[in-house]
This record gives structure tokens, C-alpha cells and sequence, in this order.
């Protein structure tokens, strides 16, 4: 029933992230490990899968003397999202 | 909430995922209000000061009162600065505010060289002008009904202000301070902080 659903989206912690940097400008990467509880492992490994995909960028920079990875979603991350939702929305029937 | 594994999903649920994720991060908003008290507080003093010095003792010098605000100003930049530092995501409504917020300090320094130049007679009418563009926007980008309000009701008493005493424009200036930013910036703590304490 989900086979025309995007592969990359419809994974529990890579629509989290997405979900999440749908609605701000960026986020640190400590920002997405605080809302979505992953560990820093999977969630490494899942922002590589979407930034790899094309829909997030990944800034690596220096806070503090402290390294700092940001993540934005991109033009295609917000497509691909856009058209995740009309399918689950047509799939549930919801307009 | 619940660590997110790799699991499949059902529709349902991912809808669900989705909007519990955006929820959270419109919860994570900073709490702007202390730039609305802090500033809403120190313009009250100064009123309060310069009324009392002008109407009260009958002070030349009660134009000093406004150099309560001077504090103020760097107590304002000093927290902005302390919360941009700490913040670990930016939404376009915040960037928005520090936009609006940052033309609006231009303006009262711009309006402040001006009104050095053609004197201070009128400058309370257009300092609400401005408490009534910021409080408006701000009010709709945050969507906090009190603030674009407040912002609002300043515009009639901008204009009220030409037609009273100078000394009558110092309490309408305190007015218009108390209702778009003292009001406001005390019902938008409490809204955070029931919020906070939903979230718990």
C-alpha cells in the first residue's frame, strides 16, 4: 500500500528530522537529538541517508572551540516532503 | 518523548509524527517576552520620573529621566546576545522579529538625532507610533492576540496625543507603554509558562 511512498521520508527518525526542519531556518544537530531522543549514532547515520538524498544540507562548524553541525532542509527536501503528505493524505483519504 | 527507532510507520502514523514534531518546535520558541518587559518597565519609570520631576518638583532637568533607558538599551543588547548564543535552532519568525525589532531601534535612534534637531515638543506621539508598528507585527508573527492589540490601540492614541498638554502626552505615552508592551509581554510569560508546564 506504500510502495509509491518516498523510500527516504518513510523512516520513522529521517521524517522526524525532516518534519522538524520543515518548520525552522536550521537546527543544530543537538537540537534534533533533544526532540526526536535518538542517539547520536542513528541519528548521524540518518541526516548522512537525507543529506546524501539531496533534501538537507549539513554545515560543519566551531561554537565556542566546540565543533557545531547545522542542518537545513533544501528546496528538493521540501518537495519531496510536500508530496510525501498529498500521498498520505491521499492515501487516508483526507483532502 | 519516546526515542524515534527505525520502524515502519502507518499512514496514520507518520501524520501523526509529522505533526507532533512541528508542534514541538512552534513549543520551542524562545520566550520573547523579557525584551518586551524589560523595555516596557524602564519607559514606565522614565514616565513616572520625568512626570514627577516636571509636574512635581518643576525640574528643569526632568528630560534626564530618559537616561533610565540607556540601561536599559544595553541590558537588552547584553541578554539578545546571551539567548542568540544559546539558541540551537532559528525559525523564520524569530529571524523575522530581530529584523522588525532591529528597524524599529533604528527608528528611535533616527527619530531621537531628528527630534534633537527640531525640538522634543511632539517626539511621545511618534515614539507610540512605533511601540504600534512593533507590538502589531510582532503580535501577528508570534500570533499573540494581546500584543497586536496592545500594538493597535496605539495608533488612536498617537494621534490623541497632538491634541492634549505636553504633560498629559507623558501619561499617554505611559498609557500606551502599559498596554502594548507591559500587558502583553506579562500574559505572554504566563502563556510560555503554562505551556512549559504542559509539556512536562
Amino acid at each position: 500500500m506504500f510502495k509509491d511512498l518516498d523510500p527516504i521520508l518513510h523512516s520513522q527518525l529521517r521524517l522526524a528530522v525532516i518534519s522538524l526542519l520543515i518548520s525552522v531556518k536550521e537546527a543544530e544537530f543537538t537540537f534534533l537529538k533533544d526532540k526526536t531522543n535518538a542517539t547520536a549514532g542513528n541519528l548521524s547515520v540518518q541526516i548522512n541517508k537525507l543529506k546524501d538524498a539531496g533534501y538537507i544540507e549539513v554545515q560543519k562548524k566551531f561554537k565556542d572551540n566546540y565543533p557545531q553541525t547545522i542542518c537545513r532542509i533544501t528546496q528538493a527536501g521540501v518537495k519531496a516532503f510536500e508530496k510525501y503528505v498529498q500521498d498520505l493524505q491521499a492515501y487516508l483519504g483526507v483532502k | 518523548m519516546e526515542n524515534i527507532a527505525d520502524k515502519d510507520l502507518s499512514a496514520e502514523q507518520s501524520l501523526q509524527l509529522i505533526t507532533s514534531m512541528i508542534q514541538s518546535t512552534r513549543q520551542s520558541l524562545q520566550d520573547s517576552s523579557i525584551y518586551f518587559l524589560i523595555w516596557g518597565w524602564g519607559v514606565l519609570l522614565a514616565c513616572v520620573i520625568q512626570y514627577s520631576l516636571k509636574v512635581g518638583m518643576n525640574s528643569p532637568y526632568h528630560p534626564m529621566a530618559w537616561l533610565v533607558l540607556v540601561v536599559v538599551f544595553v541590558a537588552q543588547i547584553l541578554i539578545g546576545f546571551k539567548r542568540m548564543k544559546k539558541r540551537s535552532a532559528r525559525t523564520f519568525v524569530e529571524d523575522a522579529n530581530i529584523y522588525l525589532w532591529t528597524a524599529v531601534g533604528l527608528g528611535y535612534f533616527i527619530s531621537f538625532l531628528i527630534f534633537g534637531q527640531i525640538g522634543w515638543d511632539y517626539c511621545f506621539s511618534f515614539y507610540i507610533l512605533f511601540y504600534g508598528i512593533g507590538t502589531y507585527v510582532s503580535g501577528k508573527l508570534i500570533q499573540f492576540k494581546p500584543l497586536f492589540i496592545g500594538g493597535l490601540l496605539c495608533f488612536p492614541i498617537a494621534v490623541a496625543t497632538v491634541y492634549v498638554s505636553y504633560d498629559m502626552r507623558i501619561i499617554m505615552l505611559g498609557v500606551a507603554i502599559l498596554i502594548s508592551y507591559i500587558i502583553p509581554g506579562h500574559l505572554l510569560r504566563m502563556n510560555h509558562q503554562k505551556q512549559i508546564r504542559g509539556n512536562v
